[in-house]
Order: C-alpha cells, then structure tokens, then sequence
C-alpha cells in the first residue's frame, strides 16, 4: 500500500506540466491528492515552476493580434462563475457526484432493460430497436462507464463498447441552456470533429440515454454550447470532453 | 510559504518587476467581472509567455497565433472562474495555453509529422537559451534549468516544449515509465527550490 502511495506522489511532477494523460492512474492521482496536504502543497509549488518554463519560452506575438484578441473581447459574453466545481479543494462534492453518475447509469441499465421486456410484445419499432442499441451497448463484453463532470455543472455519463464503435450518453444534473443555445454532443476524432447530435430537454435534471454510432479508436466526445439548432463544427470551447479507450 | 506572497513565492512574468504577481490576480478578479480596461493590461503581461509556449509546442507560426488567440479569449471567457486560493493567474492562464497547445498538436498534426520533429526537441538548453531575453525572470528559470542534470532537463523539456505524454518521453528516451516520472519530479523540485517557489 506504501509503495502504491508512494507511486502515485511521484506523480505530481508529471501532472504539475500537464503530460499526465486521461485515464484510470490521472484518476486515482486526482483523488490521492484530494486526501493528501503534503501532496497538494508541493502540487502547487511545482505548478508554478510549469509556469516559469512558459516565461524562459515567452516571445513576441504578432502585433496585430492585439487588436484581434481585444475586437473578439468585446463581442464574447463571458462564462459565469463556477459554482460547481472539479477543483482539488472540493472532493466531496466531485466524489459524490461521480457516485450519483454511476448510479444514474446503472438506473439507465435497468430502465433500458425494463423498456426491452415491456416491448417483447410489440412490434419492432424504431424506439424499441433504439432500445435494443442501447441495451447492447451496455451489455457489450467491453463496455465501459466514464464519469466526468462538466464546466457547467453536473455530470455527463457516458457508456462506450469499443467493439460496437457505439456509446450512450446521458447527464444529470445540467444546467438548462440559455434562451437560443442548445448542447451539442461531438465525437472529436483525429481525422475531424463529428455532430453526434443535439441533447434534448431534460426531465427532472435528467437527459438521455442517446446513442451515439461510428466512433473511431482516438475519438473523444465533447460537449458544447451552440446556437439553437445546432452546427456543423463546435463554435466553443467543449464543457466536457471525454477520451474514448479505443 | 504563503502564495499570497509577491516577492519570490513565485516565478514572475516579464513586465511584472514593480507590481509583482498579487497585481497580475487582481488583474484578473476584475477581467471576471466584465472589465475590458483590465483585460488589455493582463494581455500586455500574459500575451508574450502564453504565445512563446504554444509556439515551443505547436511551431507552426500560423496555427500558434490562431491558438493563442483562443487561449486569449478562453481567459477572457473563463476569468469568473479563476480561483486565487487554487494557484497564481500567470499559472491559471499558462495551464489553458499549454493544455490548447497540446490539444492542437493531438488533433491537427498527423503522427507522423511530429515523430519527425522530435528531433528538434532534442536541443533543450539551447532551444531555451534563444527564447530568453535580459529579463531577470528569464534569466533566473534559464539559470535553474542548467543547474539540472541533463537527463531532468531533456525529460521536462520533451515533456512541456515538446508536448509529450510521459510515457512518450519514456519511448523517445528509451528509459522506465518509472524513471521519467521520478526524474521529471526531482528535476521540478530543484528547479521549485532554486526559482524560490515556496
């Protein structure tokens, strides 16, 4: 156990400059750190030394860029404030949001597993084979659940078979967009940036399950913010990306 | 010990010799709220280091600029968000620059492009001494920097110039996952101690 410990501190160093790649070790260091004060101290101290090989590296931008950045400024409304937040200093809530997701997720299951046995009897309709994608997806020898919170609050769960190049996504917990604005679903591959959808409304801060078909190994899935109606390329920043094991 | 601290708790920015780096998060505090007067002196203080490090990641001259143009807004549109109990500004906005930098070099330049500029990672001492200027803060993280040994500095630099994950530094290095992450650690340590970072 000491050596797992001490495994996982040496991690900081790798973490402090950002090389530290999305998986299960970031994730077992981010909620070591969260238990550990020493860890977190020397965390910051050497997140800091990351930011002074970005000063040693500083250079000159093009002039006009100036007056680029400062013109798109004033037309960029700006983000609020995070009230929910995946910060180190507030684990509980990140911890127990996570729990929330799974067992959102395992709700899912049942649900989509319920939906199945109810329409055994009906006719094989769109929603029942929609249904049945689903409910392969979950119950694929590979299947995977990924957590993850969003910038905007709550948390995005999605369910990925490699083998099926398929995934569900459902949310909890997100924010209703603004007046004009919808969340769009991205499956941010290396070759290029795919729509996978819009997300609908939520019931009772609920959105999903929605299928999402034709990942390709390296693809993520992001989120965004876009104007009603949706876009063909993302227009913002995601407020969560989720890397896909491929 | 405590972060609040401007003198030498932290790595200063270039311009930053009068106000130290408390100024550069207030700067901010107000750019959250909406201040656009602010916003044009944190782009005179953050501009420079945020464009030099996506440059050292991303090279390509035209695609650096595009990118430090969103990291530039991102900080505009995230400021709200900064948490000054949580680190400094200059370390905020330089994780969004590197973090961009990174993800531009993931998702545009093929693979093997980049296995064929890994060449040029390999010249950190120098790569480093042409970016640096008379600037005190320059000089001093070059001066820490050559106090590494050469393996701590080939590892840092692969990793944060060159953009690499660890394990990609392992392979480039043909060294244990082990090995780069404590040597990358122990590199960061001496330079945290010899910069004065508490």
């Amino acid at each position: 156990m000491n050596l797992f410990r001490h495994d996982l501190h040496t991690l900081t160093g790798v973490y402090a400059l950002d090389v530290l790649e999305p998986g299960a070790e970031k994730d077992r260091f981010i909620s070591h750190v969260r238990r550990c004060q020493a860890c977190k101290a020397e965390l910051t101290g050497l997140q800091e030394v990351a930011t002074s090989l970005a000063v040693a590296a500083a250079a000159e931008p093009p002039a006009a860029m100036r007056a680029r950045v400062l013109a798109a400024v004033a037309r960029t409304r700006q983000l609020p404030p995070e009230i929910r937040s995946r910060s180190l200093s507030r684990p509980r809530g990140f911890k127990l949001a996570v729990l929330a997701a799974v067992a959102t997720a395992a709700a899912v299951a049942i649900a989509v597993l319920a939906i199945i046995q109810i329409n055994t009897a009906r006719q094989l309709s769109q929603s029942r084979r929609q249904s049945l994608a689903i409910a392969a997806v979950i119950s694929a020898p590979d299947a995977r659940i990924l957590a993850r919170p969003t910038a905007a609050g709550g948390v995005t769960t999605v369910v990925v078979s490699a083998a099926r190049r398929e995934l569900i996504v459902t949310t909890e917990g997100l924010p209703a967009p603004r007046r004009g604005q919808v969340y769009e679903l991205w499956l941010i591959g290396p070759p290029r940036v795919r729509s996978a959808g819009l997300l609908p409304a939520a019931t009772a801060g609920h959105i999903g399950p929605i299928l999402a078909t034709g990942i390709v190994p390296g693809d993520k899935l992001g989120l965004t913010i876009e104007p009603a109606g949706g876009t063909a390329q993302p227009t913002t920043t995601p407020i969560v990306v989720v890397p896909l094991p491929s | 010990m405590s972060l609040r601290n401007p003198d030498r708790s932290r790595p200063r920015l270039p311009g930053a010799e009068q106000g130290g780096d408390q100024e550069l998060d207030d700067l901010l505090v107000r750019v959250g709220r909406g201040d656009q007067a602010a916003f044009e002196l944190l782009y005179d203080r953050l501009a420079a280091p945020a464009y030099g490090v996506i440059r050292k990641v991303v090279r390509d001259p035209d695609q650096t600029e595009e990118v430090a143009q969103e990291v530039l807004l991102e900080v505009w549109r995230c400021a709200a968000r900064f948490d000054p109990a949580l680190g400094s500004a200059a370390t905020w906005a330089m994780t969004i620059a590197h973090r961009r930098a990174i993800d531009r070099v993931r998702s545009t330049v093929a693979a093997a492009e980049r296995e064929q500029k890994t060449a040029d990672f390999r010249v950190p001492a120098d790569d480093v001494a042409e970016a640096v200027e008379a600037s005190l803060d320059r000089e001093r993280v070059r001066r820490c920097l050559g106090g590494l040994t050469e393996a701590q500095r080939e590892s840092i630099t692969l990793a944060y110039y060159g953009g690499h994950s660890y394990p990609e530094v392992a392979a480039l290095l043909g060294t244990a996952l082990g090995t780069i992450k404590t040597r990358i650690r122990d590199g960061l340590i001496r330079m945290r101690d010899c910069l004065g970072v508490s």
